[in-house]
């Protein structure tokens, strides 16, 4: 249990060792983990630039699907109320059609009306003066009498 | 663990072997126990570092590289909590000196006497397995870390040092004095001072030697003891019941005590390679006036 030259020897040993294992393990390793840390570190960055990357990319198209649903709405509604307008004047005017479709009906059925009676109010005078013919068995002069049948025609059929 | 077999004294096992240069002198002799197996410890932990060194892979390390980067990260750990700066010498020497104290503690769980007989075949009366048991180890790495320490206190705050070296504690608050006396009272004790620095310091490598020779030595002694008092010398004397009774006492409390002193080698190891990161980092904090 004494100091003797072993102390001297051992530390020889020692620096020996420290430097031996600083060159050979420490050393390489310390740099191997530091570039692995390093490594790891820009790979987590990255990760996280990615996803702030998608979470802009997200929002941007979330932002453009808002303004094409918007822009979509607004063609909608502007489109409906053009329909409605169109619709609007097509009945309007389908209307319009219709009443003069309807006007014309009746002017032409008050025309043939006015014919027809016309027609009958002859038919019948002449009927009336054939007949009168036949009972007085008389010549009834058309041209003396005529005048007188068509008054009572008249107003016998005035009223119809 | 302790085994069986042994002959003489406990003292006898204490003996180192020797060579001597100078009969005359004690100080010229060279343990050549402690030397062959340090240098076996040296060289294996440098051929393994040299055979890692071919392996390393970059990508998720496994297996050794694995265990080795899990412990230069804790080297790396311990020294960058307690380093205000950054010194690149400090981690590798740490490591160095965990590893290297924890394998020479660890040759202490061999059997007590394996290697005094097997060196007993090759014609050696003594053999100590235990290097660290060797007060020469412990101080020659204490010494090499105060030199260290010491290089550091001069090179990085020279005029700090010296000022505490010569004017701490008295002389410091004595100079301030306006009263002469008490001026000249603080300029006598100056060498009180020195003394008591130096005591200071000194003491910090002789704890750190003693504190790592003492354990190992004591746990070597006991390991001896467990031996010689619980195991037999010959085979005659297992062959009672006394004498199996004794034997299993002695390898149960031999077995409890080695994983005991694993630990205490472990421990021992931490606390030497701690307390040098600590002393060096304090020779790095700036001076604080």
């Amino acid at each position: 249990m004494s100091i003797d030259l072993t102390f001297i020897a051992q530390i020889i040993v020692f620096v020996t060792m420290v430097m031996l294992l600083w060159k050979l393990l420490y050393g390489p390793m310390n740099d191997l983990m530091e570039a692995r840390s390093r490594k790891i570190a820009e790979g987590l960055a990255a990760a996280e630039a990615g996803l702030e990357a998608r979470a802009e990319a997200e929002a941007e198209v979330a932002r453009q699907l808002d303004d094409a649903r918007a822009k979509a709405h607004e063609i909608i509604a502007s489109a409906e109320k053009r329909a409605a307008e169109i619709n609007e004047e097509a009945v309007t005017r389908a209307r319009k059609e219709a009443e003069g479709i309807v006007d014309a009906a009746r002017e032409e059925v008050n025309a043939e009306v006015q014919r027809a009676r016309q027609e009958l109010r002859q038919e019948v005078a002449s009927i009336a003066l054939l007949a009168a013919e036949k009972v007085i068995e008389s010549d009834l002069d058309a041209a003396k009498h005529g005048k007188l049948i068509d008054g009572i025609v008249e107003k016998g059929f005035g009223a119809a | 663990m302790a085994e069986q077999g042994h002959s003489g004294g406990i003292a006898e096992h204490l003996q180192y072997w020797t060579v001597s240069f100078d009969d005359s002198n004690p100080f010229m002799q060279l343990h050549l126990d402690t030397m062959l197996l340090t240098l076996m410890i040296a060289t294996g932990l440098v051929v393994f570092a040299a055979w890692l060194r071919g392996r390393l892979v970059e990508g998720a390390p496994t297996g050794v590289q694995n265990f080795m980067e899990s412990l230069i990260d804790f080297i790396n750990q311990t020294v960058n909590d307690n380093f205000p700066v950054k010194n690149p010498l400090i981690a590798p020497l740490a490591l160095t000196i965990f590893v290297f104290i924890l394998l020479c503690n660890t040759l202490d769980i061999l059997p007590a006497y394996l290697l005094h007989h097997v060196s007993a075949l090759f014609g050696l009366e003594h053999f100590r397995q235990v290097p660290t048991n060797d007060l020469n180890l412990p101080v020659a790495m204490a010494l090499s870390v105060f030199i260290l320490v010491l290089y550091y206190e001069f090179k990085l705050k020279p005029v700090h040092f010296c000022k505490e070296l010569l004017l701490q504690p008295f002389a410091a608050l004595l100079l301030d004095s306006k009263n002469p006396v008490v001026k000249l009272l603080g300029v006598l004790l100056i060498p009180l001072n020195l003394i008591l620095k130096l005591i200071e310091e000194l003491a910090k490598p002789l704890s750190l030697s003693f504190r790592l020779f003492g354990n190992m030595f004591a746990g070597e002694v006991i390991f001896l003891l467990i031996a010689s008092l619980l195991l037999a010398d010959q085979l005659q004397d297992v062959l009672s019941v006394g004498g199996v009774i004794s034997e299993f006492a002695g390898l149960l409390v031999g077995l409890g005590w080695s994983l005991f002193h694993l630990f205490i080698g472990l421990l021992q190891a931490f606390i030497f390679m701690i307390l040098s990161v600590v002393y060096l980092s304090i020779a790095h904090q700036p001076a604080e006036h």
